[in-house]
């Protein structure tokens, strides 16, 4: 129930708002605040709910919702079936904290209020039903929905080259779930339901008999072949698609890789194939070139959002579905995976370095941030897993910071340019400190969360028996390169003395209220994650163990 | 078979109605007439019948076909009350004719005898022809009638010479007849049933505007006037894909080897032609004439992986398809009137800038429509297309499948300019003004592309 | 009758057909490479009896012609009908005689339609 009121509150306040007259004095950043307040306390209660011992999905909720008879493929069924689990959790989490930021972020929007903050809770529902469906086409149905809410806010709030940066985000993510889409049919005809196979198979006489020795029955029943075909119910379930003995024999993408395409069994291209919808979304280089566009362009609250949330859904699919569905494929590949994040982490950093747009910068931070999330991921340690739930949580919290930053200098001065600005310090003393949690936190010092989700993916890197020692070698440098692009801008924006390109420093005002209350809980935040990081790795170890017991081979 | 009877006389009835001093009552009396064929048609429900000595068979896959083919037609016609205003225009004509069209298009989806396909093509076209030709004082549109019909006499005799060989081969023009036979010749299949087959889907083909027979469909689309191009692209696209699939999965599935490869082939190019030229259009008119090229490309996928799912898959899609559509050509067909430039109408993207802002209401038509047409998820048009894939990956085709999915990504881009100009662009100040009537077709049409998007189960088990 | 027949059967056909066009072919080649040519204006203009050229080649005519033809042609091509009709009309019976009345309906219904609209006006 409370999973369905996360993903539902939100539609029906998008649903409200879009129906509410057009009227300057409805309040609808008030009504936005509130659902989103709403969310957050919903994420919490789920968290004490949560037993943080247990492995498996919790929560769960399930319905169902549309059965389409296909011929002699049977019935499509797809459920409305949601569950967290202590890798979903966090993100959950995480996600309503950002959104109640961004609504915070969002009160000086003041063009077309209404359509804003309807699409803005369009955006939290699917974002939410993404991380928490276990169904694998409800999830495709959020994943790519969720495009739609985020292609207006870019292309009807944002900069001067908002079209070309709407079309590219689009395009290039939609490229990426179609993708997901081709290998999710092919999924959906190779795996069975055991449930309701073993009640067509007359082997149960309800579904609510079955049990495990029975699924195992089923499963030894369809790997003989006893089975016949009018009898295997396909599923989308994400449950029963993660698990082997649920393969049809002979199908398009079962475990025995029979299936091939000029010599590359059928599983691992749609191992690539998954990757790369996710990797997009992440951004993986060379993918990641929607990114910078999308991030300059956005508004504020939208790159936090963007930034905050929405690439993690890119890791998320990692584990949940491109790992967690192809685990041959996450092993055979493990150095080219590996290769790639950390092509990202340097050639983010070094393009970090390169830029003069604050924004811009943060932008390839991003993508060199995220790329220790492919590392960790792909390292199949439990360091490494969960070092890049972490990096997904520390990341989502800090970046969103520094697009808030970025968005406190821009909304005074209208200028992102780095070399725009000196001596801020003077002025904007408040401001300038929590600049510096927020760079200090980037690039990963002691103490902050920033500093454990690097570590533990880099010790996930060198512990890899996949992986060998170079890699998260070099790696590293991406730290030494955030060091340096951060300090730098630091240096270059706060000290010394007042000076601006434009003459204005009389619009340099410190930050006020409403800024505050969004940038100190972050900053608060990001230091206690960095304190105690059993907090979340308590909440995510179970889950990745038994998420683990497939790589053991 | 009522309904062919009903239209021929309701259709000669609205010629004698265009006499009557005021031309009010022909709209309604119209509507009423399609609604009583609509009414009739579903008396067949459940049955299989033959009528008219073995020439016309009907099932629920035809009536599901008549449905939409007639739906189409009511909504086309709902949205033709700017003929009243039109001093050139001849309603009565108009009407008689799209009635009479109808006949052709009932004729196609149920034929059980070639000979029939062949009238009903024929019934189809002729009423094209002239509609297309409608605008007298338009070069445009008297190219377009001209171009259509040459092509279209063409392509139809290609596919009256197939017919021909299929008879000499086969002794027989019914289509189950021809089915035993290639049954029974399993092994010796005359080599004029080959050529019959290849003349009858160039014939076909050419119909529903399928590459490499679609030259004369950007032309044709662009010149007629809007309205027809709607119905043309709605009622005779989803008629000519009813008539492919009967012949295909009844005649010819026993030589399924044999044609497969070439409408495979066909279809990808189809889909390559339809979805990049449309990229490169400025009219929306002429991209949605290549879009509904690419979407031929969609139909056709079912076809060649002709399986048990195809008629559901093909049932879904052409409603999907024509529900889109002709929202689509309903908000343009006010646009394009009211927001004329120098050359009159109106009819390219920027005709649509900053139409979301003004007219909030025709902005969410075309955008809903649009989305449904590129197949975003919680439309028609996702579903539509995820059948159509579904059968595809069912029958093992997963080139043709990678490629399609491909394709349909470029579509994204030159549906979406569209809901660029509409949102994101200025544009004039003035609100479109739209007759009540005209809105809540459009507002159907909408609420239609959606539920289906929502619970695609709903035509679960009609077919 | 034997209805089978070898394809060389048909070989004097073929022959015949050669043999026609060989001659069309060679009488159109021998003419215009051993014909004298002298040219002219005069000669290169198109002959109209004799007559000093006037106007343009492409007059438009009164659309009633074709109107007029089209309608001759329809119904002409409809009152064959009557024919098998008139030949079988014991055997047809009451239904056909039904069926006629019915078409020769439509048939007078378009007609009646044709003279409202005025197509039989000539001015």
């Amino acid at each position: 129930m409370i999973l369905s009121l996360l993903i539902f509150l939100p539609l029906i306040g998008a649903l409200v708002v879009a129906l509410l007259p057009d009227n300057q004095h409805i309040p609808f950043k008030w009504l936005t605040l509130g659902v989103a307040m709403a969310e957050l306390l919903l994420s919490v209660v789920a968290y004490t709910q949560f037993d943080q011992q247990q492995a498996g999905y919790q929560l769960l909720e399930q319905a169902d919702w549309i059965t389409l008879p296909l011929g002699n493929l049977g019935v499509v069924s797809i459920d409305y079936l949601l569950g967290v689990d202590g890798i979903s959790l966090p993100l959950v989490v995480l996600s309503s904290v950002i959104l109640l930021i961004g609504v915070l972020s969002s009160w000086t929007i003041e063009n077309r209020q209404k359509a804003y903050f309807s699409l803005y809770l369009l955006l939290s529902g699917t974002i939410m039903g993404c991380f928490v469906a276990l169904d694998f086409f409800l999830f495709f149905l959020f994943f790519e929905f969720m495009l739609l809410p985020m292609y207006f806010l870019i292309g009807l709030w944002g900069g001067p080259r908002r079209e070309y940066a709407s079309i590219k985000f689009f395009l290039y993510t939609l490229l990426g779930s179609v993708l997901i889409l081709l290998v999710m049919i092919g999924l959906y005809l190779s795996v069975m339901d055991p449930v309701s196979t073993a009640v067509m198979a007359g082997l149960a006489t309800d579904a609510a008999s079955v049990d495990q020795d029975l699924i195992r029955l089923v499963q030894a029943q369809l790997a003989d072949m006893h089975i016949s075909s009018s009898q295997i119910v396909h599923t989308f379930d994400l449950r029963y698609m993660a698990d082997g003995g649920n393969y049809l024999p002979n199908a398009f993408l079962s475990g025995a890789g029979e299936t091939t395409f000029w010599g590359i069994p059928a599983r691992m291209i749609a191992f690539w194939a998954v990757f790369l919808g996710f990797a997009i979304k992440l951004p993986i280089v060379p993918l990641h070139t929607w990114l910078p566009d999308a991030h300059v362009e956005a508004p504020t609250p939208v790159s936090v959002v963007l930034a905050g949330v929405l690439l993690k859904i890119g890791g998320y699919g990692f584990i949940r579905i491109a790992w967690g569905l192809f685990p041959d494929g996450g092993a055979q590949y493990a150095q080219t995976l590996a290769g790639l994040g950390v092509l990202s982490i340097v050639y983010g950093g070094l393009n970090a370095l390169a830029q003069n747009d604050l924004k811009k910068m943060i932008a390839y931070s991003s993508v060199s941030h995220m790329g220790f999330v492919l590392l960790g991921v792909a390292s199949l340690t439990s360091e490494g897993i969960n070092g890049a739930i972490y990096q997904m949580v520390s990341h989502g919290v800090l970046s969103a910071m520094l697009f808030l930053i970025v968005g406190v200098i821009y909304d005074r001065t209208h200028d992102r340019r780095i070399d725009s600005y000196r001596g801020l310090l003077q002025v904007m003393p408040h401001y300038a400190v929590l600049t510096a949690v927020a760079f200090f936190g980037s690039l990963g010092l002691p103490g902050f969360s920033g500093f454990v989700g690097e570590l533990f993916t880099l010790m996930g890197g060198f512990q890899s028996l996949w992986l060998p020692g170079w890699l998260p070698s070099v790696a590293v440098s991406g730290i030494v390169l955030a060091a340096a692009y951060l300090l730098w801008s630091l240096q270059r924006m706060f000290f010394g003395p007042l000076w601006t390109r434009d003459g204005v420093e009389s619009t340099l005002t410190d930050l006020n209220g409403r800024e505050r209350l969004m940038l100190i809980p972050l900053g608060l935040l990001a230091l206690l994650l960095g304190l105690l990081p059993n907090v979340l790795f308590n909440l995510s170890n179970a889950t990745v163990a038994q998420w683990l017991e497939k790589f053991n081979v | 078979m009522l309904p062919i009877i009903l239209l021929s006389v309701f259709g000669i009835v609205l010629l004698f109605m265009g006499f009557l001093k005021s031309k009010v009552l022909l709209l309604p009396a119209t509507l009423v007439f399609i609604l009583a064929a609509l009414a009739t048609t579903f008396m067949d429900w459940g049955k299989t019948y033959l009528y008219f000595q073995n020439m016309l068979l009907t099932n629920n896959l035809a009536i599901l076909f008549t449905t939409i083919v007639l739906l189409s037609a009511f909504m086309v016609v709902a949205l033709s009350n700017s003929f009243i205003e039109d001093e050139q225009a001849q309603p009565a004509e108009y009407y008689a004719l799209l009635l009479f069209s109808l006949v052709g298009a009932i004729m196609m989806i149920s034929f059980e005898n070639l000979i029939m396909l062949f009238v009903g093509v024929e019934i189809l076209s002729v009423a094209m022809y002239v509609l297309a030709g409608s605008d007298k004082h338009s070069p445009r549109s008297n190219e377009a009638a001209l171009k259509y019909f040459l092509m279209g006499a063409f392509a139809t005799g290609i596919m009256l010479f197939g017919i021909a060989l299929l008879y000499g081969a086969t002794g027989t023009f019914v289509v189950s007849g021809i089915k035993s036979y290639v049954y029974t010749n399993a092994y010796g299949v005359s080599l004029l049933l080959y050529m019959g087959i290849i003349l009858l889907l160039i014939g076909m083909l050419f119909k529903v505007s399928a590459a490499p027979f679609h030259f004369w469909t950007p032309d044709v689309y662009d010149g007629t006037p809007g309205l027809f191009t709607a119905f043309m692209s709605t009622v005779v696209k989803t008629a000519g894909f009813a008539a492919l699939f009967r012949v295909l999965s009844v005649s010819f599935v026993g030589v399924y080897s044999f044609w497969w490869g070439t409408l495979a082939a066909l279809t990808c190019l189809t889909l390559l032609i339809g979805n990049v030229t449309a990229v490169y259009q400025t009219s929306f008119k002429r991209m949605m004439a290549y879009s509904s090229i690419s979407h031929a490309g969609y139909l056709l996928i079912g076809l060649t992986a002709l399986g048990t799912q195809t008629k559901q898959a093909l049932v879904f899609y052409s409603l999907a398809y024509s529900l889109a559509t002709i929202s689509a050509f309903g908000v343009l067909l006010v646009v394009s009137r009211q927001r004329q430039d120098t050359n009159g109408v109106n009819e390219n993207f920027d005709a649509f800038n900053g139409l979301a802002r003004q007219n909030p209401l025709l902005g969410f038509v075309m955008a809903v429509s649009m989305l449904s047409l590129a197949g975003i998820p919680l439309t028609a048009g996702f579903w539509g297309k995820f059948m159509i894939f579904t059968t595809a990956a069912d029958k093992g085709i997963y080139w043709i499948l990678v490629f399609a999915v491909l394709m349909s990504t470029v579509g994204i881009y030159y549906y979406f300019r569209v809901i660029i100009a509409m949102y994101f662009r200025e544009g004039a100040a003035e609100p479109v003004k739209v007759a009540p009537f005209y809105r809540y077709v459009l507002i159907a049409a909408t609420i239609l592309t959606l539920v289906l998007g929502l619970a695609p189960g709903l035509l679960e088990g009609l077919v | 009758m034997n209805a089978s027949y070898l394809p060389s059967d048909y070989l004097p056909v073929l022959i015949q057909l050669g043999l026609a066009l060989g001659f069309i072919i060679t009488t159109m080649i021998v003419t215009h490479s051993i014909g004298p040519k002298r040219k002219s204006q005069k000669k290169d203009d198109p002959f109209e009896c004799g007559i000093p050229v006037e106007g343009d080649a492409r007059t438009p005519i009164s659309i009633k012609y074709f109107l007029i033809a089209i309608l001759f042609v329809l119904f002409d091509v409809e009152v064959i009908f009557l024919y098998p009709w008139a030949v079988n009309f014991k055997g047809l019976g009451v239904t056909g005689f039904i069926e006629m009345v019915l078409f020769m309906g439509l048939l007078l219904a378009g007609f009646y339609y044709i003279i409202r609209k005025g197509v039989l006006k000539w001015e």
